[in-house]
């Protein structure tokens, strides 16, 4: 080729592109494009082999032709790019579309366990009281006659002793019948004031489907300079509607506890029938939740302190009982089978 | 204890007034007195007559009916009906239109076969009154016409069932609960009029003799002589039957009326059946028998207070009489006993002998001796009023008096501190004087050192025994004032941090933690029996020779404390294996208890239980099964000490063999140089005994030593700055070779740049020597202050492979 002129360049130039724009709207697939940039910028291609042939032009139009065909090169090649992208992306596309699963099976499933419903009644419990600024205090299961019945106002004569049916290790220990040991226990080493809690195992010599020879109950304390029987009231009820929800309504009904004095038993209004009455609550439209009462004052002389100085309250309740009315549980033996088909319902 | 309305209404003295019993009940329960039950029971009798049959004649359609003509008071009905045993002139049970029969039919008028009929002749079965009856109820031919058929039978009534509690034995009587609704209801009592107290006579036909007038304060008597044969009338029947008692005979029907209605049981001797004249209290002697009432021997012992004539004890003193001197279908004469005993005597005594009455029940909580003459007098009143008898002879009392009374003083102040309510002092006056108990209000001048005002109240004979003191009354203040009359209020000095004990704190973290990794909580009893376990074979074991043992338990399988969670927790797994959940992963955190030769009480020990047996994973659509192993097992115990100790391992675990677990998987758990625990695999042997399938593997930790000794020292550590190097070696060494100890030496020779060792393949088979495995571990080298070269790690790798050839005599795998 001897040419001087640059102009028949730039118009074959301008038609190339004409072209390839009439024949970019054609293309359907990754092929098409294929196909085009081998016509429009391959090897054999005009703009490539224009531009391989820049060097043997004359030196003045040299640069007008490399420049001017460089542009059409890069601005084909971007529009083969795009189109190219867009083509398999599609391919992409209809690729995943192929990896069906089917999302109705299962998921794996993860190992998981559930305290056991006494264990989480207790632990909600306790979190309720801790957050009222009381502690947690233990004592031991097998316990003294002192502790368990004598220092609790309950001497061996005592009526309200048949009231128990006491496991016996020896003559004069026992298996506790009740937390209420560890209010002496806490008591004998500990200056009021005094807000603790006392949860744990008790046993009673009774087996059927109210009673289980062992239960849990938790015990609560307070002892402190002014502390009255409208104190207990407020605490109570703060509790009831914690633990069963603030529609609850709660009633303290006078009653008889050896180591408390006045005593009460608290009821909290029957869900079933709102209070009208049905054989859940006996017709009362009341359940029986809790024990409680100001401390006798005779119990502070066991442990040394001045009656005179110090009033507080105690006060108990059976965690089974709860859950049985939280839950709609009848029979409380279901608690110590453990069958896991009880336990996972929790 | 069961009271009916028509005998509280005996002691009130309403006047116009009327009242409501379901107000009544709600006041009682209100105050301490609990009514558990409110029975209607004229209610079930409703629109039932008392009716007149004045003609009757046959069905003109049907062989088997009869069409009468009744009188219902109000008119004449025609009723059709399918008995015959009655007659012109009957009065029966006529329900009306509106009744309803116990079996829930309900009466209307209705035709059949074509006659009409008004209503329904009653049967017994109809009226509820027994299972299955012939023909309808005839009734006495002294009832009134037209009369409510409950009300002819002395039955339309209101009983109010209650729980009396054990500090009021002055309850458990109609008199005391008509004393308790006079104060709440502000309703005067009517007072009973009976003669001022009567000593010992002196006419000598009988002698009463106490030997210890501890036991028995005083010992009324009197003599009935020939007292006429007559059935008790059907009111005292009604009345005994609606509060629970069992209609026997005249005499003692009306012994418990009277124990009911006063309070003071009494007991009844066919004076004829005694040996003489002389009646002696006293204790048992030594190998005295007594056959007492309900026929059984009773063997007496030398603390129990018995009546006796002259020859045997005639009678448990306050628990039941014998069955010699009991009254009987010849008895003429009686000889009424109206005591009182001591209260602590009489509770050994019955429950001792396993016998439980009525009079026992009283006499445990202690009654007021003022009772014995006042209940032989209504006795007699009543027996004189229903056979129409006088009887002669005075009462003979025996009673060492002691005083019965005693004043308190209530301080004002004291009330509104205990109760945080002020009460006004009339109001305390009018409540205790409402209570039988005289009251004096004295101003603060009265003593010295009392700052507020106090009351002076004097204690009745009837509550001598639970009025002691101060505390006392204000509890009678606050029952009766109302407790839903307190205000609630929070505690004065309410604002206090509560708080978790670390103990307490970690076992939640625990049980919080075993849970999220998928085991379940038990909680099991705390008693075991020698029987299972020696079926786990734990029995052997030397815990459980010192194991705390029960004198009474409820059976043989509740005969000892736990002294390990095992044998229960096995039993839970067989237990949900047999219902056909076979993967278990289940946890225990409980006490266990052991004897201590030197110590009064047991030692108690909280520790865990983890038991594994199943699949860990289940055979799924893309997932294969895999059945527990001990590795599943230990790698909860590592989770448990990273968790609680750090990353490192703070435990060892050495074998040692225990009889419950398969040898050669069986071990303790070492943290320092405490025993913590033991693991292992329940043997063989016990898991075809008890008839399952698939292993268990099961672990405990002493929790004490446990969470005692845990705790992280939580400090940072910078973050790795430079590339760690990689070697993995796989080396073969005899079979038996300890990995534990292979990675001592590994770590030993591998310098401070070794910062990890990490067990990743174990091969045993035809590519290595007989008696030889392979084990392969990934080394973790690293430098925190420059990156390491290739060569410097070679030369360590070197070292530690050599280490292990002069230890183990291992070579490197090619
Ligand atoms: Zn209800």
């Amino acid at each position: 080729m001897n040419i001087t002129d640059s102009s028949e360049i730039i118009k074959k130039l301008a038609e190339e592109k004409e072209k390839f724009s009439r024949d970019i709207k054609e293309v359907s697939s990754s092929e098409d494009v294929y196909k085009l940039k081998v016509r429009y910028i391959g090897a054999k291609s005009f703009i490539i082999s224009t531009l391989g042939s820049v060097g043997s032009l004359p030196a003045q139009i040299r640069p007008v032709v490399g420049r001017e065909t460089n542009i059409v090169k890069k601005e084909i090649e971007a529009v083969l790019e795009q189109k190219e992208k867009y083509f398999k992306s599609l391919q992409f596309d209809l690729d995943l579309r192929k990896e069906k699963i089917d999302i109705s099976l299962p998921g794996r499933k993860m190992p998981a366990g559930k305290k056991h419903i006494i264990s989480a009644v207790i632990e909600e419990i306790e979190d309720i009281f801790i957050g009222m600024g009381f502690e947690i205090a233990e004592g031991p299961e097998v316990e003294t006659d002192y502790y368990n019945f004598e220092a609790l106002n309950t001497p061996a004569d005592h009526p309200a002793r048949s009231l128990h049916d006491t496991f016996f290790i020896s003559e004069d220990t026992l298996l506790r019948t009740h937390t209420s040991p560890v209010q002496i226990r806490y008591m004998e080493k500990n200056k009021p004031p005094i807000y603790i809690i006392v949860p744990g195992k008790v046993y009673r010599k009774d087996y059927d489907i109210s009673h289980t020879p062992m239960f849990t109950q938790i015990e609560g304390l307070v002892v402190d300079k002014t502390i009255n029987f409208g104190n207990l009231k407020w605490m109570l009820e703060k509790f009831v509607h914690e633990i069963f929800g603030k529609e609850r309504k709660v009633r303290f009904r006078p009653h008889y506890f050896p180591f408390t004095e006045p005593s009460a038993e608290v009821d909290v209004s029957c869900d079933i029938c709102a209070g009208s009455g049905c054989r859940t609550c006996g017709g009362s439209g009341w359940l029986e939740i809790l024990g409680a009462g100001m401390v006798d004052p005779n119990l502070y002389r066991y442990v040394n302190y001045d009656p005179e100085e110090v009033n507080g309250f105690a006060f108990g309740m059976g965690i089974e009982r709860i859950c049985m009315l939280k839950y709609g549980i009848n029979d409380i033996r279901l608690f110590y089978e453990n069958d896991l088909r009880f336990i996972d319902q929790f | 204890m069961k009271v009916t309305l028509n005998w509280l209404k005996e002691f009130l003295d309403l006047g116009n007034r009327g009242i409501n019993p379901a107000e009544i009940a709600s006041m009682l329960t209100m105050s301490g007195t609990e009514v558990k039950k409110i029975e209607y029971t004229g209610e079930k009798f409703k629109n039932i007559v008392v009716g007149k049959i004045i003609d009757f004649k046959q069905h003109p359609n049907a062989d088997k009916l009869s069409v009468c003509q009744v009188d219902s008071g109000t008119g004449l009905l025609n009723i059709v009906c399918g008995a015959n045993n009655f007659s012109k002139n009957d009065k029966v049970a006529l329900a009306l239109e509106g009744a309803v029969t116990s079996q829930g039919l309900k009466i209307g008028k209705s035709k059949l076969r074509g006659e009409i009929s008004e209503g329904m002749m009653c049967s017994e079965y109809e009226l509820g009154f027994s299972d299955e009856s012939e023909g309808i109820m005839i009734l006495s031919s002294s009832c009134t016409v037209g009369q409510g058929f409950a009300e002819s039978l002395g039955i339309d009534d209101v009983v109010f069932e209650l729980e009396i509690t054990p500090n009021r034995p002055d309850c458990l009587n109609v008199a005391g609960i008509a004393r308790e609704i006079s104060v709440l209801a502000d309703i005067p009592l009517k007072e009973r009029d009976y003669d001022a107290e009567e000593r010992l006579n002196n006419d000598k036909d009988y002698e009463i003799e106490i030997k210890d007038y501890t036991l028995c304060p005083r010992y009324c008597a009197k003599i009935f002589k020939d007292i006429p044969k007559i059935e008790s009338p059907e009111w005292l029947k009604n009345r005994l039957i609606m509060c629970d008692y069992r209609p026997i005979d005249l005499i003692v029907d009306i012994t418990n009326y009277v124990m009911h209605e006063v309070g003071q049981p009494l007991h009844a001797f066919d004076a004829d059946l005694l040996y003489s004249n002389k009646i002696i209290i006293r204790t048992a002697k030594s190998g005295e028998k007594i056959r007492s009432i309900d026929d059984s021997i009773r063997n007496l012992k030398e603390d129990m207070l018995v009546i006796a004539d002259e020859k045997k004890p005639v009678a448990i003193a306050g628990v039941m009489g014998g069955k010699d001197t009991e009254i009987n279908t010849s008895t003429k004469n009686v000889l009424l006993e109206s005591a009182n005993f001591y209260g602590p005597s009489i509770m050994r005594t019955s429950s001792a002998l396993g016998l439980r009455s009525e009079a026992s029940n009283r006499f445990e909580k202690k009654l007021d001796p003022g009772l014995t003459l006042i209940a032989i007098k209504r006795f007699e009143e009543l027996l004189s009023e229903i056979t129409g008898t006088k009887f002669a002879g005075t009462i003979y009392d025996n009673y060492k008096k002691t005083a019965r009374t005693r004043t308190i003083g209530l301080r004002l102040d004291k009330v509104k501190s205990v109760l945080g309510t002020e009460i006004e002092a009339a109001q305390i006056s009018r409540i205790l004087s409402g209570l039988g108990i005289k009251t004096k209000i004295k101003s603060a001048e009265f003593a010295e050192n009392i700052k507020s005002d106090i009351i002076a109240a004097e204690i009745p004979s009837f509550r001598f025994e639970d009025l002691e003191r101060e505390i006392d009354l204000i509890e009678e203040i606050a029952r009766i004032y109302g407790f839903e009359k307190f205000v609630s209020a929070p505690p004065a000095a309410l604002l206090r941090g509560g708080k978790y004990s670390f103990f307490q704190k970690t076992l939640r973290q625990l049980r919080q933690l075993l849970c999220d990794s998928g085991f379940y909580e038990v909680i099991n009893y705390s008693f075991t029996g020698a029987q299972w376990l020696q079926k786990v074979k734990t029995a052997s074991e030397d815990q459980y020779s010192s194991a705390v043992k029960i004198i009474n338990p409820i059976n043989e399988e509740f005969e000892y404390l736990r002294t390990s969670p095992l044998p229960l927790m096995v039993k839970n797994a067989v237990n949900n294996i047999n219902h056909d959940v076979r993967n278990i992963r289940i946890f225990e955190i409980t006490k266990v208890y052991k004897r201590l030769e030197d110590k009064k009480l047991p030692e108690e020990k909280t520790v865990l239980g983890v038991l594994i047996s199943g699949k860990s994973w289940l055979k799924s659509w893309n997932e294969n099964e895999k059945a527990f192993d001990f590795f599943d097992l230990k790698g909860v115990l590592e989770l448990l000490y990273s968790r609680f100790y750090g990353s490192t391992p703070a435990f060892e675990i050495s074998g040692r063999e225990f009889k419950f677990f398969h040898p050669a998987v069986s071990a303790e758990i070492i943290a320092g140089k405490t025993a913590a625990g033991i693991i292992g695999k329940i043997h063989p042997l016990i898991i075809e005994d008890l008839d399952i399938l698939q292993d268990i593997f099961y672990m405990e930790l002493d929790l004490e030593v446990f969470i005692k000794n845990s705790g992280r020292q939580l400090k940072f550590k910078p973050i790795p700055q430079f590339p760690a190097i990689v070697i993995d070696i796989a080396i073969v060494v005899d079979k038996d070779a300890k990995n534990s100890e292979i990675v001592n030496e590994i770590e030993k020779s591998g310098t401070s740049l070794l910062k990890e060792v990490k067990l990743f393949d174990i091969y045993v088979g035809r590519q290595v020597e007989e008696g030889k495995k392979s084990i392969a571990y990934s080394l973790t080298f690293r430098d925190d202050l420059r990156t390491l070269k290739d060569t410097e790690v070679d030369i360590i790798v070197k070292r530690i492979v050599q280490n292990l050839g002069r230890k183990f005599g291992a070579k490197l795998r090619q």
